[in-house]
């Protein structure tokens, strides 16, 4: 590991002065990414400042019925809250399915959804990879990339955003609540947060340099009765995502109201369907209409050399996350 | 005198070292503290074939706390190598840091030794290395129009045939030629590969983890051309091996250079991502399968064509087709191996080599014949089972196959269960399925000796038993203890035994599955040597017990060695032990996910020392060949031929949730051919055709006959039903 200086705040204004506006600064929250990534050559910051003991580990309740979830609070703590497990159970279930109980009772809220991708290339510090070090190709593009994404990947970066809690974010459509160093703030939709890679994939994020998270904001009750995370994976526990289908439904009888639906482990960023929720919205909870939601879905995917298997498992996840999610009472 | 207490051999004891596994308090190699103890970190190549023409090491000797860079330009010479890599003449350890050649993408081209490991991490990256590259080999499926016939496959006849595979296939009225593939695989046990070593003046100590000590000594003496008595090798516990850590590697021989170049104790240990390329590992195996049998099902044609890859430095042929050469009786068969040479480390025996990769395919194409049969699988391996080796033609000197499959069946309620129609029974989104396999292993018995020092004080008499061998988590400190405390008629609380040192008695070490028993039998040996010593001091005939012995005799302390060894009669037969698998899984008939429900082991292997450690040993066979089934696949980077699954997140080997009900019955067997004891080897017979089971029953639920390993969601989706 890199020589590198520690800091440790003790509110968010210093920890914001502590940054130095640059890419040599790394907030800390968990460290259970950033850390991995030092150790193996990946990340090199100079400056750490430390932000996971500051006091953002409330969740509380919106003005406007919502939920917002505190930055530093851990992964454990955020699943098991009483609040998001009544009105956001999708929530839940999608942070429960990831990594182990050690890494979630260590993991943060702001350092979930900043986590990097675990595309090997990037890992691997004598193979070229262009988020880690830009200009130097992106080697999954024609080497390994059967886990790579198939949706919005560009000639610089086929790589896929890992969370879990993230697609879920997505299909909840939540907010992300940042702070910047003159005391301002401001709120970024989660389907504007993450960032598809063009050609400048070393940014995961329209973060500006700086700028800190503070909470994710939950809009109203969001599928208390109607949700399914379904996460495929090579093993039952403890391991990330083939692919994945967060799917909230809201019905009237049989007829779906309102659809909330992401899937993971694709692309750049969690894939929100947007046109699949309108696709849904009316119509009966049957089948053939989550089939026929399934195809609008991938129909655009766009599969590398070795991932054309995600089209059709991707399918099957979601037509069954939606089947389950409906069959839910 | 004393009765007999449950500390005694068959005896289901708990591990006598457990306690202080807990607490952290048995010490592993790498915990051995030194003042001045200095810490090493290898470089490795990021190519995969070529010439070293730069290594710029300025910045990094300019780093705090750095002692020494090693390169091919500083390194000591070592015996043998004369500036080419050759393939190695000692037991193990490779040719280290002797020539700027570069082999595979990962080799060991540098060392850096600092004061702390995190100082001695950060210099090596800074470190930077200039080649000449050549093109490199590093595709299987391109080159196999390289492959060759090697002399010998890990010790055994390349190829073996009797009577005529093709006229026996023409005259089959039913026949298979299918082609397996099973991955790279990796061993990596929880405890690092590690040394210590330790100079003073001329003589070395090296506290190493390794499997096999005397075979570690000989290594490094021969390597850095000392004396033998001026090596020491000390591991008193060591934290899985699974064949790994049968020979000293590189690392080690990097560790105990460096420590004579900066003069003071150096620790290298290789760390986890190094595990992938500095260790060994199991190679991809192409299995080409081919069985004919007549409508009864009587086996009358069995042909299995192994294709592997070797390194350019080293040859090493893992023999797949071993079991397919004594399972089962055919007047035609035909079995090979093959080589190519690619640009990928070495690979090394890894749990069950040859029975692991070849038994999934033999098992495999098993249950492929039977359902062209439209017979019973299980039914099929009984009319086929053998008394007598049908390579050799000697008797075997036990073999309760039969029996195995039998008692497996009804525990498993398989006639019952079993339906050979795919889809049979849903459970809503499960497609359930049976499956089933037949194993054998060798059981090999090796010389080993022990020394037992016994110590009177009045009424009471303490043993302690030494010898080289290695607990490697299987349990040999319980099961020598009772041992002894059995065969001097003992309490096992007052039998102390020690392990993994080279002043101790020489064992043949932990491997092949022969530890068990060549470690017992050479135990008891000490102590019945010791027994009939003491009887001559006492001047008596009687069985009287050991405090009367030496009491009449006078005796407050008794020193006796023994040896046991195999005796010819051992050669006159074929010795194996016997398993049979039964299992179900759950398929997602969306998803394509699989999950093991229950698994029954049936296993025939001797006298069973202790049915705790043997469960655990059983228990840990079948979750290393789930592993295999469906997890477990280190993949080549296609373009620069590093191995791209390069940490635990991406190597999957098995959590707990993937394991279901598991079921290990232990078939009684009483074999003194075997050895006096009737011991046999479990460690490795546990992992046999765990994946055929796994892999047949996937079929029988699905009709989707994945044939390469392993079999992730992604290929049962995109794998067609045949059936």
């Amino acid at each position: 590991m890199r020589p590198f200086q520690f800091h440790s705040p003790s509110n968010a204004a210093e920890a914001l002065q502590k940054h130095t506006k640059d890419q040599k600064t790394h907030y800390l929250g968990g460290g259970t990414n950033l850390i991995d990534l030092m150790k193996e050559d990946v990340e090199r910051p100079d400056h750490l400042v430390e932000v996971a003991d500051l006091p953002f580990k409330e969740i509380s309740k919106t003005a406007n019925g919502g939920l917002m979830l505190g930055a530093t609070l851990n992964n454990t703590d955020t699943a098991n809250h009483t609040d998001v497990r009544k009105n956001y159970p999708l929530l839940t279930m999608a942070m429960l399915s990831a990594a182990t109980e050690q890494i979630r009772n260590m993991a943060t809220n702001g350092g979930n959804i900043l986590q990097r991708t675990r595309c090997p290339y990037y890992f691997e510090t004598s193979m070229p990879c262009n988020k880690r070090e830009p200009g130097s190709g992106c080697g999954a593009l024609n080497g390994a990339n059967g886990k790579s994404a198939i949706f919005g990947w560009s000639e610089s970066c086929v790589a896929t955003h890992p969370s879990d809690m993230c697609v879920a974010l997505a299909a909840l459509n939540a907010k992300v609540h940042v702070e910047k160093e003159d005391g301002s703030s401001r709120v970024i939709p989660f389907s504007e947060f993450h960032r598809l890679p063009g050609d400048q994939p070393e940014k995961d994020t329209t973060l500006e340099i700086g700028e800190l998270i503070t909470g994710i904001e939950l809009p109203e009750s969001q599928f208390p009765d109607h949700y399914y995370y379904y996460k495929v994976r090579e093993r039952s526990s403890y391991a990330f995502a083939l692919v994945s289908a967060a799917v909230g439904l809201k019905l009237s009888g049989n007829t779906i109201t309102k659809a909330g639906l992401a899937i993971g482990k694709v692309a750049h960023k969690p894939w929100k369907l947007e046109k699949v929720e309108k696709f849904l919205a009316g119509k009966e909870a049957t089948l053939e209409n989550f089939e026929a939601a399934a195809d609008l879905a991938f129909e655009d995917a766009q599969p590398l050399s070795k991932n054309a298997y995600k089209i059709e498992l991707g399918k099957k996840t979601l037509v069954q996350a939606l089947v389950r999610a409906a069959a839910r009472s | 005198m004393k009765t007999k207490t449950t500390s005694g051999i068959g005896n289901p004891l708990s591990r006598l070292e457990g306690k202080l596994k807990v607490m952290g308090k048995a010490k592993y190699s790498s915990e051995f503290a030194f003042e001045n103890l200095a810490f090493a970190q290898g470089i490795q190549s990021t190519i995969a074939s070529g010439t070293i023409t730069a290594i710029d090491t300025s910045e990094a000797e300019k780093q705090e706390g750095v002692l020494k860079i090693i390169t091919y330009q500083n390194a000591l010479e070592l015996k043998g190598y004369n500036g080419r890599v050759e393939s190695p003449s000692t037991k193990g350890i490779s040719p280290s840091l002797q020539t700027p050649e570069v082999h595979f993408y990962g080799e060991y081209i540098g060392v850096v030794v600092a004061e702390t490991f995190e100082q001695a991490r950060y210099a090596a990256n800074l470190i930077k290395v200039t080649y000449a590259e050549n093109k490199h080999k590093i595709n299987f499926e391109e080159n196999l129009d390289s492959v060759y016939k090697p002399d010998k496959a890990n010790g055994q006849p390349a190829d073996t045939s009797w009577g005529d595979l093709e006229a026996g296939l023409q005259e089959a009225a039913a026949k298979i030629d299918v082609t397996y593939n099973t991955p790279i695989e990796h061993h990596h046990p929880m405890e690092l590969h590690n040394i210590i070593a330790v100079w003073e003046g001329d003589k070395v100590t090296a506290y190493a983890s390794t499997q096999m000590v005397e075979n570690a000594v000989i290594t490094i003496a021969e390597t850095f051309q000392m004396p033998k008595e001026n090596v020491r090798v000390i591991t008193p516990y060591v934290g899985g091996g699974f064949g790994s850590k049968l020979q000293l590697r590189e690392h080690a021989t990097l560790g105990i250079m460096a420590a004579k170049m900066v003069d003071r104790p150096v620790q290298f240990t290789v760390t986890r991502h190094e595990m992938f390329t500095a260790i060994g590992f199991r190679q991809h195996n192409q299995q080409r399968m081919r069985l004919g049998a007549d409508k009864d099902g009587n086996l009358i044609a069995v042909g299995h064509d192994t294709t592997s890859h070797t390194s350019f430095t080293e040859e090493f042929q893992e023999t797949c087709g071993l079991m397919t050469r004594m399972l089962y009786k055919t007047p035609n068969s035909l079995v090979t191996h093959r080589l190519m040479k690619l640009n990928l480390p070495s690979p090394r025996w890894m749990r069950a080599p040859g029975e692991a990769p070849g038994s999934f395919a033999l098992e495999s194409a098993m249950d492929e014949l039977a359902h062209e049969l439209r017979m019973d699988p299980a039914e099929l391996r009984i009319q086929n089972d053998t008394q007598k080796d049908p390579s050799n033609d000697k008797p075997f000197s036990s073999r309760q196959l039969v029996e195995c499959i039998r008692i497996g069946a009804k525990k498993f309620d398989w006639k019952n269960k079993w339906n050979p129609k795919p889809g049979h029974t849903q459970k809503e989104n499960w497609m359930v399925g049976y499956g089933m396999s037949a194993s054998s292993r060798a059981a090999p018995y090796l010389k080993s000796s022990a020394e037992v020092t016994l110590k009177r004080d009045g009424e009471t008499v303490t043993a302690v038993l030494k010898t080289d061998a290695t607990d490697i988590g299987t349990g040999t400190y319980t099961i020598l203890g009772q041992t002894v405390a059995e065969t001097l008629n003992l309490d096992i609380e007052d039998v102390q035994v020690e392990l993994g040192d080279s002043k101790f008695p020489v064992s043949p070490g932990s491997g092949g599955s022969w530890g068990a028993a060549s470690f017992a039998n050479g135990a008891r040996e000490a102590c019945i040597n010791a027994i009939n010593n003491l009887k001559t001091l006492a001047s008596t005939d009687e069985n009287l017990s050991i405090v009367e012995l030496m009491q009449q005799a006078d005796l407050t302390e008794h020193n006796a060695k023994g040896t046991a060894a195999p005796t010819e009669e051992f050669d006159d037969y074929s010795v194996y032990s016997f398993g049979a698998n039964f299992c179900e899984v759950w398929v997602d008939k969306d998803t394509g996910m699989v999950r093991l429900e229950h698994f029954v082991n049936v296993a025939s292997a001797g006298k069973i020392l202790n049915p705790k450690t043997a469960y655990g040993q059983i228990i840990g066979g079948i979750t290393w060949g789930l592993g295999q089934a469906l997890t477990e696949h280190t993949e080549v980077e296609p373009n620069y031929g590093n191995f791209i699954t390069r940490s635990f997140a991406d190597y999957h080997v098995p959590v707990n949730l993937d394991l279901g009900k598991i079921d290990v019955v232990f078939v009684p067997e009483e074999d003194y051919i075997a050895n006096p004891m009737g011991v046999k080897g479990i460690g490795e017979l546990g992992i046999t055709s765990i994946a055929a089971a796994i892999a047949n029953a996937v079929f029988n639920a699905t009709g989707k006959r994945v044939r390469d390993l392993p079999i992730t969601p992604q290929k049962v989706v995109t794998t067609p039903v045949t059936a």
